[in-house]
């Protein structure tokens, strides 16, 4: 107020000092009452004047020692900015209670001591609930709205002291708090006894457990619905492939000893005219290898099928040879249709590891 | 007459030159490095006096680069080196036994090859090899294409953290054998996540995105035809980091090679830290204290992986044959590759394969592979265990012994049947093709 632009240390400094002198006697009294924030808090709550705040745990402690005096009408001096500092007003109550002057050292300490006061003492928990409010508000005496020039902060900070001249209500505090605290503390804010504590958790687990529920049904319900239809994709309306029955010209097209790739790239499927056990026949071999599925090519030099991909070998019968295949290629359906046309149906597939390729319908004979 | 392939053009030189150029950039800098650190011949010479004369020899040679014409150029691959080369190691079984080699080589001379100046002369004599080779039109075509460009980096990128983790693993041995604290409880510096690590990373990120795009505009995105299932490229090649899996493709049936091995190898590398026993070496750099597994890793790692991505990239040409770095891809090459099953090799001097395709005469054919393979699962890791292995049997008990030995016998199963493949042309030791079960 002195000075028309105080800087944000500045503030800082004041709320420390202020808090440092109202908590001095308190912290007297009972130095272990300080919760585990850190030594740099120590010559602070001696009433020190220290220059400028060193650490966010300074000012939490500030604060925290404000709002130590249950009975201490001035409002706390900073907006808590932390869940620590919740619960470290929050548990102030407690800790003026003859009981329970220990630190709280994890969330469960906390929400004991939170459900002992309210259990034990509705006034205890409308003191909390002032405490919460009281911790909310800002530093009445940093007021700097008559400051002509404000810096950003101290705006913030004049907005946050709206609420100090309005009564104190035990209303809600406007902080979002953090989701596990919550029930504990609004619970004893509220200041129902007559709520037990045992039914409002039945209420917050049935709610709770509602909404589970309901959205894992939803989640499962619309998997279901999608993986349905992606199902019915395996069936689709039309299918739009090459016909598995086709005519591939007459017989003497393919001459005695010659492998045929001109379906190759049409049909998938190689025309070989050779001898099978002394008699020369004509099959369609498939032009799947069996390894892995790529398309061998014919060599001609060679005379044999040999895969791109991991080198498998097939010699002209579809037989494999080399590499990794571990069974011949497949034969095709072939037979000699009524207009003297050959006639491959790829419907059928002949293996000779299962003795199949002695069916008729894999082969057609050379007169 | 114009050679359609030929071993050196204008703009090989130029690009040759620059190589030569940024060799002796790097010669540059470690000159004054020797300077500084190596001290002196017994004459009272400076060491660094020989890297003065390499890096003046290496700028002489970038600007012979840039100015001469291509004929009549004198630094090249001489051709008794590539027929040579060709001809002898052109072969999967000696590539492979170089590459277990090298890596005994590595765990055994570790004392010697991480010294810098020996890792220096290494890596010079590998670029320079590298710089002779990229005259061949053959290697040229292998390596200067786009897609091998991340395998010929990562060569050079896992020789370098190989040889991180052994200069500080033998450091540390060497200061535990004689009592002097460890270099990181006595190097323990902290530096704080801001701004020292995240500085890090930003600048790592600005690298990593530069290098990125100077890659993409200076490489063609290696597109081909459209893809047809009537037509496979010749050869096909799987993404790079999957050739090894290709490779093992080429010796197993796909449901093992490509279902069951990988899915052992991520379970096995989950299952690790509940096999290993062994709590030294936990936050440091060690050799000695962790020399099994430290050597199954990279025996694992270098010549079951890394190696055989190498071996799929450049050393698979069409139809899968193995070519010479220096070989033409000839789509015609002949390789004599018929191979037979156990099973064949078996019945073959017993008077004939059993025929019929009942269940029953099935696992009659097959009972030989049938009773090796179990054998091998079940028979050996108690062998193992009250043998070789002894010691470890002891501290992890029965069912972990069992797991780390059955992991250890399918790692070793890869390296098995590919040596069986070349050695006696043995395709499937289980070859029931009538039901897909092949091992």
């Amino acid at each position: 107020m002195t000075d028309p632009k105080p800087s944000t240390n500045d503030i800082f400094a004041k709320i420390r000092a202020k808090a440092a002198a109202s908590a001095a006697p308190e912290s007297a009294v009972n130095p272990e009452a300080q919760p585990a924030v850190s030594a740099e808090t120590a010559p602070l709550e001696s009433g020190t004047p220290v220059a400028a705040p060193r650490s966010t745990a300074d000012i939490m402690a500030a604060a925290r020692a404000k709002a130590k005096p249950a009975d201490d009408a001035q409002p706390a001096a900073a907006k808590p900015g932390s869940t620590s500092d919740i619960l470290a007003a929050a548990k102030k109550p407690a800790g003026s209670a003859p009981a329970g002057s220990a630190a709280p050292k994890s969330p469960a300490d906390i929400m004991a001591s939170i459900r002992a006061k309210a259990g034990a003492a509705p006034a205890a928990a409308t003191q909390a609930g002032e405490s919460v409010l009281g911790a909310a508000a800002p530093a009445a005496k940093i007021d700097p709205s008559k400051a002509a020039g404000l810096s950003a902060a101290e705006m913030i900070k004049a907005a946050r002291t709206k609420t100090d001249g309005t009564p104190v209500v035990p209303a809600k505090p406007k902080i979002a708090l953090p989701s596990k605290p919550l029930p504990g503390k609004s619970a004893a804010a509220k200041a129902k006894p007559e709520v037990g504590r045992r039914s409002m958790l039945t209420i917050m687990v049935g709610a709770v457990c509602t909404w589970v529920v309901l959205a894992w049904s939803s989640m499962i319900a619309a998997s279901i619905v999608s993986l349905l239809a992606t199902a019915r994709f395996m069936m689709p309306n039309v299918l739009v492939e090459p016909p598995t029955k086709f005519k591939i010209g007459p017989p003497n097209d393919y001459a005695p000893g010659t492998v045929s790739t001109k379906w190759q790239a049409q049909f998938n499927i190689w025309v070989v005219n050779a001898e099978v056990d002394g008699s020369p026949v004509i099959y369609a071999l498939s032009t799947v290898c069996t390894h892995l599925g790529c398309t061998p090519n014919w060599l001609e030099g060679e005379q044999k099928f040999k895969c791109p991909c991991h080198g498998s070998g097939f010699y002209k019968s579809g037989v494999n040879f080399e590499g990794p295949a571990p069974r011949p290629l497949e034969r095709v359906g072939l037979r000699l249709a009524e207009d003297g046309m050959l006639e491959v149906d790829k419907s059928v597939k002949f293996q000779k590891e299962l003795g199949q390729w002695a069916n008729s319908s894999s082969f057609v004979g050379v007169t | 007459m114009l050679n359609p392939h030929p071993d050196l053009t204008a703009s090989v030189l130029i690009g040759l030159g620059w190589y030569y150029l940024i060799l002796f950039g790097m010669n540059l800098l470690w000159t004054f490095r020797s300077y500084k650190h190596d001290g002196e011949f017994r004459n009272g010479v400076p060491k660094a006096s020989f890297w003065a004369v390499v890096t003046a020899v290496l700028l002489m040679t970038s600007a012979y680069h840039f100015t001469y014409p291509p004929d009549g150029f004198l630094i090249f691959m001489p051709l008794w080196f590539k027929n040579f080369f060709n001809a002898y190691f052109s072969n999967p079984v000696l590539y492979f036994f170089l590459s277990v080699g090298g890596l005994v080589f590595m765990i055994a001379a570790r004392e010697w090859w991480i010294k810098p100046t020996v890792a220096w002369v290494l890596l010079n004599l590998s670029l320079l090899f590298m710089g002779l080779s990229l005259t061949d039109y053959d290697f040229r075509q292998i390596v200067g294409k786009p897609d091998n460009v991340p395998i010929v980096a990562m060569l050079f990128i896992v020789a370098f953290f190989t040889w991180i983790y052994f200069k500080r693993a033998v450091d540390n041995d060497r200061r535990m054998d004689e009592g002097r604290p460890l270099f990181e409880q006595e190097d323990n510096e902290k530096v704080l996540v801001w701004p020292d690590l995240v500085y890090t990373e930003l600048i790592c990120m600005v690298v990593v995105t530069a290098v990125l795009i100077f890659w993409g505009i200076a490489l063609q995105a290696p597109l081909e035809e459209p893809a047809s299932s009537m037509k496979t490229p010749n050869p096909s090649k799987a993404p790079w980091y999957f050739l090894g899996l290709q490779e093992m493709l080429v010796y197993f049936d796909p449901w093992l090679a490509g279902v069951v091995l990988p899915s052992i190898i991520l379970g096995g590398l989950m299952a690790v830290p509940y096999i290993d026993f062994n709590k030294l070496g936990n936050g440091y750099y060690s050799f000695k204290q962790r020399s099994f597994a430290v050597t199954t890793f990279l025996f694992g790692f270098l010549p079951l992986w890394v190696a055989l991505i190498v071996l799929g990239t450049f050393l698979r040409g069409p139809n899968w044959n193995f070519f010479g770095i220096y070989e033409y891809w000839d789509v015609h090459k002949v390789e004599a590759a018929t191979n037979k099953n156990l099973s064949q090799f078996f019945w073959e001097n017993l008077g004939g394969i059993p025929k019929g395709s009942g269940a029953l005469d099935i696992l009659l054919r097959e009972s030989p592979g049938i009773l090796l393979v179990l054998g091998y699962f079940f028979a050996l890791p108690p062998l193992l265990g009250l043998t070789v292995l002894r010691t470890y049997f002891a501290r992890m008990g029965v069912i972990r012994f069992l797991v780390f030995s059955n992991l250890i016998l399918w790692m070793a199963i890869l390296p098995i049947k590919m040596l069986l493949r070349w050695s006696f042309s043995l395709k499937y030791i289980v070859g029931i093709p009538e039901y897909f079960f092949n091992i």
